[in-house]
């Protein structure tokens, strides 16, 4: 993803929010969307692949984060500790996956060699940018794997996990002072993203 | 817990999940079957299609299966629909504009679980009648902490029913609400200044859990 991507996305948040409060889910599209099975079947293709497609996307993070945190760029005492908050919670979800691939006998995915468009550690606007990007795609990636995980204690773990990115991602909306309605909040539920459209927001930060 | 379960804190044991555990260990269920019992204005002695409120053998009182999980995530976000619908805007003052979207959302959700339990053919739980401690919507903080305890426990509810959803379409669609819910209450705890997101892993809580947290406002 290029710079000029991550701000189209951020129009994109912005322009639902121009819709207003409309963007809310009526009674008649959740009726849809939770009898549709469009979403949910899709890529079952085994828990440790799911795994490790989660574990991929929280290297990308962790390791992102942890440049931030090392930046110096953000200053502001409140964004600090935020950053350093999701920091910490994206390692920990780096552990945990690594464990549990281990657990269930597989191997974890090597943590992949990341690049990132030049000075984005040097601007606290863009660091703000792509983390909301990067908050939102996990939001999407891990409820898009929601039915394709069999083990019961792994998509519990999932669940919990998925929750604290949409908490991150909502944060980050408020520290950049999205507006409320389509910059924190992304609608009445969650939106899924089939994994082929994880990897092409993600592939541009994996060389 | 009947008697005077706030003292100013509605949920005083959501903080400190050790504690908050080990109280509800000793909360006895039967208690919570009969206040619920007494919301919904059901006997608890007769037993019908409607959703009853006496606890089963698996000691869900909102019925079995995915219907039962549906009609256990209806009565929450009832809760909390109703509970929104009264935020005081003037009290709130700046932090309404975090506020006013919630309250759509909750009642979005009430609108979709119930055309969802039309559509599998089975009976919505009624909106129990709901009551609020003194100084709920009176008190800023009161109010803002009410919400983080009620977005936290509803976090909670619905992460303790995703290995017990049967049918994959309502576990993704159940699991896209949780996630908004995690995002209120990030944002209520930042408005707290809290911490806003208590672990790296959100935890989850048996119907059993949830009912004794919310059983103090039911049935006003």
């Amino acid at each position: 993803m290029t710079l000029s991507e991550i701000n189209w996305t951020r129009r994109g948040f912005l322009g639902r929010a121009a819709i207003g409060t409309g963007a809310v889910i009526s009674g008649e599209a959740a009726l849809q969307l939770l009898t549709s099975t469009r979403v949910w079947a899709a890529a079952a293709q085994g828990d440790l692949d799911v795994l490790n497609f989660a574990l991929t996307l929280e290297y990308l993070e962790a390791d992102f984060y942890q440049q931030v945190n090392a930046s110096g760029t953000v200053t502001d005492a409140k964004a600090k500790d935020l950053f350093a908050l999701i920091g910490a919670d994206e390692l920990a979800h780096v552990s945990a996956l690594m464990g549990t691939v281990t657990k269930l006998g597989g191997t974890p995915v090597a943590k992949p060699t990341i690049k990132y468009p030049d000075g984005v550690f040097k601007d606290y606007a863009t660091i703000v940018k792509v983390s909301k990007t990067f908050e939102e795609v996990g939001v999407g990636a891990y409820l898009g794997q929601a039915g394709a995980i069999e083990n019961p204690d792994i998509l519990q773990a999932a669940a919990g996990i998925f929750g604290v990115e949409c908490r991150h991602a909502a944060l980050i909306g408020k520290l950049a002072g999205l507006t409320p309605e389509g910059g924190i909040y992304m609608g009445a539920t969650e939106t899924p993203k089939p994994k082929a459209d994880v990897l092409t927001a993600v592939m541009p930060f994996i060389s | 817990m009947d008697s005077q379960p706030f003292g100013g804190e509605p949920v005083i044991h959501f903080e400190d999940e050790d504690s908050r555990r080990g109280f509800l260990k000793y909360a006895a269920l039967i208690g919570v079957g009969a206040t619920l019992a007494a919301a919904c204005g059901n006997s608890s002695s007769s037993s019908s299609s409607t959703p009853s409120p006496s606890a089963t053998a698996s000691g869900s009182p909102f019925g079995e299966g995915d219907v039962g999980v549906l009609n256990y995530a209806l009565t929450l976000e009832y809760l909390e629909a109703d509970f929104y619908s009264k935020a005081p805007q003037a009290l709130l003052g700046e932090d309404f504009k975090y506020i006013a979207p919630i309250a759509m959302h909750e009642a979005a959700h009430v609108q979709a679980l119930l055309a969802t339990l039309q559509k599998l053919n089975a009976t919505p739980a009624k909106k129990p009648t709901l009551k609020y401690p003194d100084g709920t919507f009176t008190d800023k903080m009161t109010f803002l902490k009410t919400a983080s305890a009620f977005e936290e426990t509803g976090v909670k509810a619905y992460h303790g029913q995703v290995t017990v959803i049967k049918d994959k379409a309502i576990l993704g669609a159940a699991a896209s609400i949780a996630g908004v819910e995690s995002r209120h209450a990030a944002i209520l705890n930042d408005l707290l200044g809290q911490k806003q997101v208590p672990a790296p892993v959100e935890g989850h809580a048996t119907v059993a859990e949830t009912v004794a947290i919310v059983t103090p406002f039911l049935g006003g």
